[in-house]
């Protein structure tokens, strides 16, 4: 940001920078950790989270290098099961976040531009949607189509591009009013440019901290789900999963919920603390919320 | 800190001690009165006979009620409200004679009319709002000969008829009482000859039943059991363990563990009616082909998925039945395993390895979504790659499996009480029955319906055996196991005898 720079090591600029925020610091350590674990899962333990192995099922954690977290009642290795099952959460949380953030933001952005009945029609709409308690809207499409990673995907876009279509609407209203927008107008600009290139970078901030806080929640979603049976199929390692499989041995075998339960919990914590900073930095005055 | 008490209140705390360790003692010392308290999970929600076929019924019902024939722990079937019966009229009449000097709780004497009576009620329009009334309608009419005599008039043969006249529907209730109270009273206070008569029964809470004075056949040996419903296993499992309960019925697998290592409590398990079995497609796929069947019944250990898996408490199964059902085939063994043989037989049908095949199953249930896993594994052995897909339940049994819908295999868990394989065998495959998809075989039509026309057992045994050991030929099914029935007791209570089809019985229960 500044153009002077002070002849400091850069470990100090570091540290005076707007960077040694503690959630910055602890939110990408987390964040970067889990993405590199998850992209390395394969090479890492190549055929380790479903080789079942009923000789040492129920193994305790920390007794062997074999088995560092313990095994499951089949006896399949958990750190392994925890690494792979990372893929099914972060592919769940930011696939489905994408994919609501662009379907909410452009009907957003229109529907807030251009007002009239699309306007009406959207938003009463999305009123209906906000409605629906989620879990009881997949438990009813799951019944029907199904159970599959595929299908939550689809089912949480369904359910939350709502939420980005209101926010960014909100922020479109107020910005279609502001000089620079009527200027590039006067300027003769197509609606679509307007749209895009003026009205839309200007909405980016909340919509950004909205994304990191909704991909920690559908990881969270997804858990629930596959705990419900309404996720990824047993075979495929996902953390709900290993919840929902694990509860019944909670009293002799705990670290068969244990573990993943802390996946589950540092993984949101990471990016709830990401997203905290990003708010911070993107808006610190504190105007949205 | 200390505290100095003046003789007042000195004499006070005395006498409070000494009344609360009266009020303690005194119970114990001048009524010395012994109740059994039990736990189970389900609450069957009406007592009444003609209502229900919940098992857990039949774990409160069968300390109240009793039937013409009794069958217990054993499974032998011997006289009970009856002291003998007989086949007239070329099999299509038998007769009963009933046992003198019985009465039911209330004083109401049984005799033939009231056995006449609770078969007119299960076959009539009050039966007919219950699930029991279509277990019995090979019976045409009950016709009372005189006092002590009955005559069982037959609509078509029923050889199970016997077996069923000890359990459920059948039971014998009181005219009297019904007509007076009603048939909603009935309901949560019923009246019966058994053992203990209900002295309080408040849904969802528990039933309390008290030991009956006129008992025609003994003396139950406490004077109350509490039967307390928590549907919640841990909670259940924790009450047993900390000596809140003494019997602790419908024990979950995982909690077997718990149970064995605390000394308190013994775990006690026995046979029960209930098989698990993953059918085949036989009409779609490449389980056409019994050879490819049989390769995929001798790549799984079972004997391996059920001491480590199942913890040892359950039993290998030749058929979709148990050692205990008749009609059991004791020359078949189970499938060995083999895995050289399975991938020589899938070589010899021409399946490439890695071929994919699919297992549907309900989702909710625990045990088999682990077993489906380990199938998989143990299938990856041998070259086929297997796709584990849950259902919800209702989707499953509505939709999947009786539209045959079903991937190449597909869960099957069955067992009736009457531990009679024909209630098995029919559903399983004979020709058009709802859960049946894909079977169609003449010569299993045949042999099926050749063993309902007879009351002769030797004949029946043989006609069944040969169902079974005609599907183990063809492996029409992969048999995995029987699963045990399971109890958590404690150690003070003595002389309880498990029941294998969860119907408890406490007559004989003493607790220390």
């Amino acid at each position: 940001m500044s153009d002077i720079k002070p002849k400091t090591s850069w470990f100090l600029r570091f540290f005076i920078s707007r960077y040694a925020s503690f959630e910055f610091i602890v939110g990408t350590f987390l964040t970067v950790t889990l993405v590199l674990l998850v992209l390395f899962a394969s090479i890492l333990f190549p055929d380790g989270a479903t080789k079942v192995n009923l000789a040492a099922r129920l193994t305790e954690p920390f007794q062997s290098s074999e088995f560092f977290l313990g095994t499951d009642p089949l006896g399949r290795d958990i750190l392994a099961r925890i690494v792979h099952g990372g893929k099914i959460s972060l592919l769940v949380g930011l696939l489905s976040a994408l994919g609501a953030v662009v379907v909410g933001t452009v009907v957003g952005l229109y529907a807030g531009y251009y007002r009239g009945w699309l306007d009406t029609f959207v938003m009463r709409f999305a009123d209906i949607q906000l409605a629906l308690p989620f879990i009881l809207l997949a438990i009813t499409i799951i019944a029907i189509v199904g159970p599959g990673t595929d299908r939550i995907i689809i089912l949480m876009i369904v359910s939350q591009w709502v939420q980005y279509a209101r926010l960014v609407r909100g922020a479109v209203l107020s910005l279609r009013e502001r000089e620079f927008v009527q200027a590039a107008r006067s300027y003769g600009l197509s609606n679509t440019k307007i749209i895009f290139s003026h009205i839309l970078p200007n909405a980016m901030g909340p919509l950004i901290i909205l994304l990191t806080l909704n991909v920690a929640n559908n990881i969270l979603l997804e858990s629930s789900l596959t705990f419900l049976g309404l996720g990824a199929d047993p075979q495929t390692p996902s953390w709900g999963g290993m919840l929902s499989e694990g509860r019944n041995y909670v009293q002799t075998a705990w670290w068969v919920t244990v573990f993943p339960g802390i996946a589950i919990m540092l993984t949101v914590l990471g990016l709830n603390l990401l997203g905290d900073w990003l708010r911070d930095e993107l808006d610190p005055l504190g105007h949205t919320r | 800190m200390s505290y100095k008490l003046n003789s007042f209140s000195r004499g006070a705390v005395c006498a409070t001690l000494l009344a609360s360790a009266l009020t303690v003692l005194m119970p114990a010392v001048s009524f010395a009165q012994t109740t059994l308290n039990v736990a189970q999970r389900q609450d069957p929600q009406n007592l009444d006979p003609i209502d229900t076929f919940s098992l857990s019924w039949g774990s409160i019902a069968s300390n109240i009620f009793e039937g013409l024939v009794f069958r217990g722990e054993d499974l032998q079937l011997q006289p009970g409200l009856a002291t003998s019966w007989e086949f007239l009229d070329n099999e299509t009449r038998i007769r009963f004679n009933l046992r003198k000097g019985v009465a039911f709780h209330n004083g109401e004497p049984f005799n033939a009319d009231a056995v006449k009576y609770t078969f007119d009620r299960l076959l009539g329009a009050e039966g007919e709002k219950g699930p029991q009334r279509s277990n019995y309608t090979s019976i045409k009419e009950v016709v009372v000969v005189d006092a002590h005599t009955v005559d069982f008039l037959m609509e078509r043969p029923d050889p199970v008829l016997i077996t069923k006249l000890a359990g459920y529907g059948a039971m014998i209730v009181p005219p009297k009482y019904i007509e007076e109270v009603g048939e909603e009273a009935f309901d949560l206070k019923p009246v019966g000859t058994g053992p203990f008569e209900v002295a309080e029964y408040t849904p969802t809470v528990g039933a309390k039943l008290a030991k009956s004075d006129t008992y025609w056949n003994g003396e139950a040996k406490v004077d109350a059991v509490n039967i307390r419903f928590i549907s919640e296993d841990a909670t259940r499992i924790a009450e047993l363990l900390s000596g809140g309960v003494d019997i602790a019925l419908n024990i979950p697998k995982p909690s077997v563990e718990t149970i064995r290592e605390n000394e308190r409590v013994d775990l006690v398990a026995v046979d029960g009616p209930t098989v698990v079995i993953t059918r085949f497609n036989t009409e779609t796929g490449i389980t056409q082909d019994p050879r490819v069947r049989r390769a995929i019944a001798l790549a799984i250990d079972t004997d391996a998925i059920i001491e480590s898996l199942l913890g040892g408490l359950a039993s290998p199964i030749s058929s979709a039945q148990g050692e205990k059902s008749f009609g059991n085939a004791p020359d078949l063994t189970p499938y060995a395993y083999d895995p050289e043989q399975a991938r020589a037989l899938l070589a010899e049908a021409g399946i490439a390895p890695g071929t994919e095949i699919t297992l549907d199953f309900p989702g909710n249930y625990d045990t088999f979504r682990e077993v489906s896993q380990v199938l998989a594994a143990y299938l990856d052995m041998v070259g086929l790659k297997l796709n584990v897909r849950p259902h919800e339940n209702s989707v499953y049994y509505n939709d999947i499996q009786p539209n045959g819908k079903t991937g190449e295999l597909y869960y099957f868990g069955w067992g009736g009480w009457t531990f009679d394989f024909d209630n098995t065998a029919y559903l399983l495959y004979h020709t058009g029955e709802r859960q049946n998809a894909y079977i169609s075989d003449e010569k299993l039509d045949a042999l099926l319906e050749s063993q309902r026309t007879t009351y002769d057992t030797d004949v029946r045994r043989k006609a069944l055996q040969d169902v079974a050991r005609y599907s183990y030929e063809n492996t029409l099914d992969l048999p995995l196991y029987n699963e045990a029935t399971l109890y958590g007791v404690s150690t003070r209570v003595e002389g309880f005898v498990p029941a294998p089809d969860d119907r408890a019985r406490y007559m004989n229960v003493t607790v220390k």
